[in-house]
């Protein structure tokens, strides 16, 4: 079994392909079917490689033989309006629709989880949706800061939203944005620290203006 | 269930209640009155600039070295602030130096983060940071921002509460990503 990993551009515009085996997942994956497996792109230990703009993260054969994959990109293709329904799925408040788009379009980065499903024997027939996101704003040089991390209830638990922070955070580096920050809400503080974020850092403290708290 | 709970904060949206209402009002007026006015800097020789045009950036980066800032390179100073969403400077006409400066990035509708605060050593203590402060904050209000957040060094943070900054909120806390601690 090989793993095709596509690089650069849309996943219609396949400007190289990489076929990487990964014996013990594959040894894994023979002995049963349907498994769920997290793909890495090679090498993903050492940050020198260049993490793709897009790729698959995830591929599960269900029983009734659909294909789902779950596919991660940083290039920010978002339609607004799945974004609200993701927002409304994890019980955010409403926001304009147009102040979404605006605040999207500002972003530096806006990273993004999509499930794309494939009917077995039906050419063609993609059902493709929104299931994680994660943006950062950035002054291009020094600093960048996360917002709006989200994931699909339906989809959590199964460490996406790991791997989504873990993707965000390698690109940015890889664009030699050295401190990347965050606000993290006392439960989900643990969270981050497992992703190598650590609070307080020499007693510096986040402080918001008249906060609503 | 780790993920439910947002990072931004936003207002949320329809019929402001009451204390919604009282809170807006109080960040309104508390961001148009300023300690200090324009008048009064410009009489001791002080001038503000809301743009990056006319400032010098090695002088910039020497007041960052004045008050203890890791020496950055000029290039990547003029990167940052050209994609800085706000700034506030203040000129000291006599030298035609900047003594004050702070900045906002952020995605120009829901968060904004303020960085870079400083204040030349030979001008502190006369309110110049505070004026610095006040009119950003104003700036950033006026665009509709309702998510002014900072990271603030321990010793600071006296300087920051009497401006309207609180620290954790909720129990919100302020993390930053660290090589060296990366477990994975």
């Amino acid at each position: 079994m090989s793993i095709t990993i596509y690089f650069a551009g849309t996943r219609n515009q396949k400007i190289s392909r990489l076929k990487v085996r990964f014996w013990e997942s594959i040894r894994a994956g023979i002995l049963k079917n349907n498994t769920a497996q997290v793909i890495e792109p090679p090498s993903a230990a050492e940050e020198e490689d260049i993490l793709p703009e897009e790729f698959v993260m995830v591929e599960r054969t269900q029983p009734d033989g659909t294909v789902e994959q779950i596919i991660f990109s940083s290039g920010g293709n978002v339609d607004v309006y799945d974004l609200q329904d993701l927002c409304d799925k994890v019980g955010w408040p409403r926001r304009p629709l147009s102040k979404l788009a605006a605040a999207l379009r500002n972003s530096y980065m806006v990273a993004t989880l999509h499930s794309v499903s494939k009917s077995a024997g039906e050419e063609g027939n993609e059902q493709k949706k929104l299931i994680g996101m994660a943006r950062a704003t950035s002054d291009h040089a020094f600093n960048a800061t996360i917002w709006d991390v989200l994931v699909d209830p339906s989809y959590q638990g199964q460490g996406l939203g790991k791997a989504l922070i873990e993707k965000l955070v390698k690109s940015l580096l890889q664009r030699d944005i050295g401190n990347i920050s965050l606000f993290a809400d006392s439960q989900v503080v643990e969270f981050y620290r497992n992703l190598g974020f650590v609070p307080d850092p020499e007693g510096i403290k986040g402080m918001f203006w008249h906060p609503k708290y | 269930m780790l993920l439910r709970c947002p990072i931004s904060f936003t207002p949320p949206l329809g019929k402001p209640t009451p204390a919604q209402q009282r809170h807006a009002a109080t960040a309104v007026s508390a961001a148009s009155v300023f300690s200090i006015s324009d008048e009064s800097l410009s009489s001791r020789g002080f001038t503000f600039h809301r743009t990056i045009e006319n400032l010098n950036l090695d002088s910039l980066n020497t007041v960052f070295a004045a008050v203890g800032f890791p020496r950055r390179d000029v290039e990547k100073i003029r990167v940052a602030l050209e994609h800085t969403d706000a700034v506030l400077w203040v000129e000291y006409d006599k030298t035609r130096k900047p003594v004050a400066f702070a900045r906002a990035t952020g995605d120009g509708v829901f968060n904004a983060i303020i960085w870079d605060v400083v204040v030349d050593p030979s001008f502190q203590g006369i309110g110049l940071g505070k004026a610095v402060m006040e009119r950003l904050i104003s700036e950033l209000v006026e665009k509709g921002i309702s998510n002014i957040a900072l990271y603030s060094e321990p010793r600071v943070l006296g300087f920051y509460r009497p401006l309207g900054f609180v620290a954790d909120p909720d129990g919100i806390r302020g993390m930053v990503y660290s090589r060296k601690s990366k477990k994975i």
